[in-house]
């Protein structure tokens, strides 16, 4: 018995093979890649002067964040009232409801932070004959946030009554199911092919419907009032089914018990989804728009392909702006320090996300 | 079932369908001649019926054009990033799950903080550092970074930890090593788990979009999820309405196939992927 154990090697060992080529990848193309990202970011670094002299960066220490981020004579006040303003209703209604006992403390915390980041964000501003020293960069995240704020409720709202209605266990909901979650598979160079042509206003599917009504058809694409907006319904189309994916999962685990008992009490359909369905799904609710935010943050293609950031940069968005500073403009640094900047806020997401998901073990 | 029931199934189909519509559209113009969409592109229907109809694009997407190699590459890449992805995953997923080893929790917890890395925060230093090993424009390029995610780590991780232990005692009592229990014994266990994060691994490989757009410059390196969108920018023009949404026909069917034949699969991968990272 012995003998035949020696042949073998020991759990040590064992488990190191087993880990060695997930650490090495792991070491190589993750953990080294985000050091070097910092890295790159404290540099003035030009990708193809560094590409034919290995020494042509130089150390600036945190300028890029600086050049990226600040500017000349920055001045904080009262200069946009109203978004201010809406932030400082958001901070008295969640001191007021925590306190009246209507909000979890999670929900409370996370709407007082919100509140806080609305009267202080918005606040700063360039003052007498000051200026941002990237005048693109600012307005980038504000369109970014845009999208998000756009996106998340659509795509949560949607999912959520197609799921309620779609929650039963029968061949022709799961047909239904299949349709609605199609678009979910196809890449995004084909979900912008689709509605490029989609809003087309020459050969476009929405512009013949409309025209066959007596209609002029909207310059979709190039029309500053709607660029975003289209985006945002290709958005919606595109990712909507996982969204009702998870909140099917969700609603699987409310018991069937629950809907009887509210039965007896007269409360059918749409009763029967606001006063049991909304508050057993609050935290599936809370997963699926935390997720939604990670994920739509990181918007590229739609506006790389659609629109090209345009009309007038008000599709421009975060990792577009990354992209070009790095691989049009050539400046690594500056893009890094942004990529930095990407990284701080999706990180804050998930630690969320993770935090999330951990209640839901216990 | 009650009449409710068939009014809620009609008051969904509409929405369904307006849902369906515009891959329905696509696959309809991509069977209609260039000649007739350059005229119109609601001949019957408002298009949506391939009428006049042809197979002509795809006949010359097979010709003439790069969209074939492409599909290609994209099957060698995407294979080779699912192989890479399940080999790195099921194995340090078992020796984190049940083996015991020193600084096992600080590597669980490391790989815990990866998963909080966003592709697009890493981009601009993997670019250097392909630049500096002279890897761009090839398959290894495009298939490494994916290999250092954790998600699939955590996903077999999970897995394994909810396998009951007296299989694999029975095992040790019978004296066999280690790498032969994962090997004889796990890994057949595991292929469910296994087939959902191929899926996932797959659809991912197959619809990424802005690493190849980085690495891969030269056309014959690009995926076709890169050649579309090099195509789609000036398409009325140089190939013709009907060819690029034939593109974007063949560039959906694998992802499409592969979601109505392992449909369950699908949904378990997405749902995975999506509340995991």
């Amino acid at each position: 018995m012995r003998d035949a154990q020696r042949r073998y090697l020991s759990q040590r060992q064992s488990a190191w093979i087993l880990l060695a080529p997930f650490l090495v990848t792991y070491a190589l193309f993750l953990v080294y890649p985000f050091f070097r990202g910092i890295w790159i970011s404290l540099h003035d670094w030009n990708l193809l002067a560094v590409a034919f002299n290995p020494d042509a960066m130089e150390f600036i220490g945190l300028r890029n964040y600086e050049r990226v981020m600040w500017g000349r004579n920055i001045q904080w006040g009262f200069s946009a009232p109203l978004w201010q303003g809406l932030g400082v209703i958001g901070l008295a209604l969640a001191v007021f409801l925590r306190r009246a006992d209507r909000l979890s403390r999670f929900n409370a915390i996370a709407l007082g932070v919100v509140s806080l980041l609305l009267v202080v964000l918005p606040g700063f501003h360039p003052g007498e004959g000051g200026r941002w020293y990237d005048r693109r960069f600012w307005p980038t995240v504000g369109n970014t946030l845009v999208f998000v704020g756009f996106t998340v409720p659509g795509v949560t709202i949607a999912a959520l009554l197609l799921a309620a209605g779609l929650n039963r266990e029968t061949r022709a909901m799961g047909i239904l199911r299949t349709l609605f979650f199609l678009s979910q598979v196809l890449s995004v160079t084909v979900v912008t092919l689709i509605w490029q042509i989609m809003f087309s206003p020459r050969q476009g599917l929405i512009a013949n419907i409309t025209k066959t009504f007596g209609g002029t058809p909207i310059n979709w694409l190039t029309d500053q009032q709607f660029a975003m907006a289209a985006i945002v319904i290709a958005t919606i189309w595109w990712s909507l089914g996982i969204a009702m994916i998870l909140f099917l999962a969700g609603l699987q685990d409310i018991s069937k018990d629950i809907y009887e008992a509210a039965a007896l009490d007269n409360a059918r359909g749409a009763r029967a989804f606001w006063f049991v369905t909304l508050p057993n799904l609050r935290r599936t609710i809370t997963l699926v728009v935390v997720l939604q935010i990670i994920l739509h943050f990181q918007v590229f293609g739609q506006s790389h392909l659609m629109t090209q950031g345009g009309p007038n940069d008000t599709t421009q968005v975060l990792v577009r702006y990354i992209y070009q500073t790095g691989f049009r403009d050539s400046e690594l640094g500056r893009a890094s320090a942004m990529a930095v900047f990407l990284f701080v806020i999706m990180g804050a997401f998930s630690i969320i996300q993770f935090v999330i998901g951990r209640e839901k073990d216990e | 079932m009650n009449r409710g029931y068939y009014w809620l199934v009609i008051g969904l189909a509409v929405p369904a369908f307006i849902w369906l519509v515009p891959t329905l559209w696509m696959l309809s113009l991509s069977l209609q001649p260039n000649e007739v969409l350059a005229r119109t592109t609601s001949s019957t229907a408002f298009g949506l019926l391939p009428i006049p109809f042809t197979t002509d694009n795809y006949a010359a997407l097979f010709t003439f054009g790069q969209t074939p190699w492409w599909f290609l590459n994209s099957l060698i890449v995407s294979l080779g990033m699912t192989l890479g992805v399940l080999t790195v995953s099921t194995t340090a997923g078992y020796a984190l799950a049940r083996l015991e080893f020193p600084f096992k929790r600080a590597i669980t917890v490391m790989c815990l903080i990866g998963l909080m890395v966003p592709e697009q925060a890493v981009f601009i230093p993997l670019y250097t550092m392909f630049a500096d090993f002279g890897w761009h424009n090839s398959y290894h390029a495009l298939i490494l970074p994916r290999m250092a995610v954790p998600i699939g780590v955590f996903l077999m991780l999970q897995f394994f930890q909810a396998i009951p232990r007296d299989i694999e005692e029975a095992a040790r009592l019978d004296g066999v090593g280690w790498l032969q229990i994962f090997w004889h014994v796990m890994l057949p266990l595991a292929r469910p788990a296994m087939m959902t994060l191929a899926i996932l691994t797959f659809l991912y490989a197959w619809n990424d979009y802005l690493w190849p757009l980085v690495s891969a410059q030269q056309r014959e390196y690009f995926t076709i999820t890169l050649g579309l969108a090099s195509i789609q920018s000036n398409f009325a023009q140089s190939e013709g309405l009907g060819r690029v949404m034939a593109s974007g026909v063949i560039a959906s069917l694998p992802v499409v196939i592969l979601f109505l034949i392992f449909q369950r699969y699908v949904v378990n991968a997405m749902t995975a992927g999506g509340s995991k990272g």
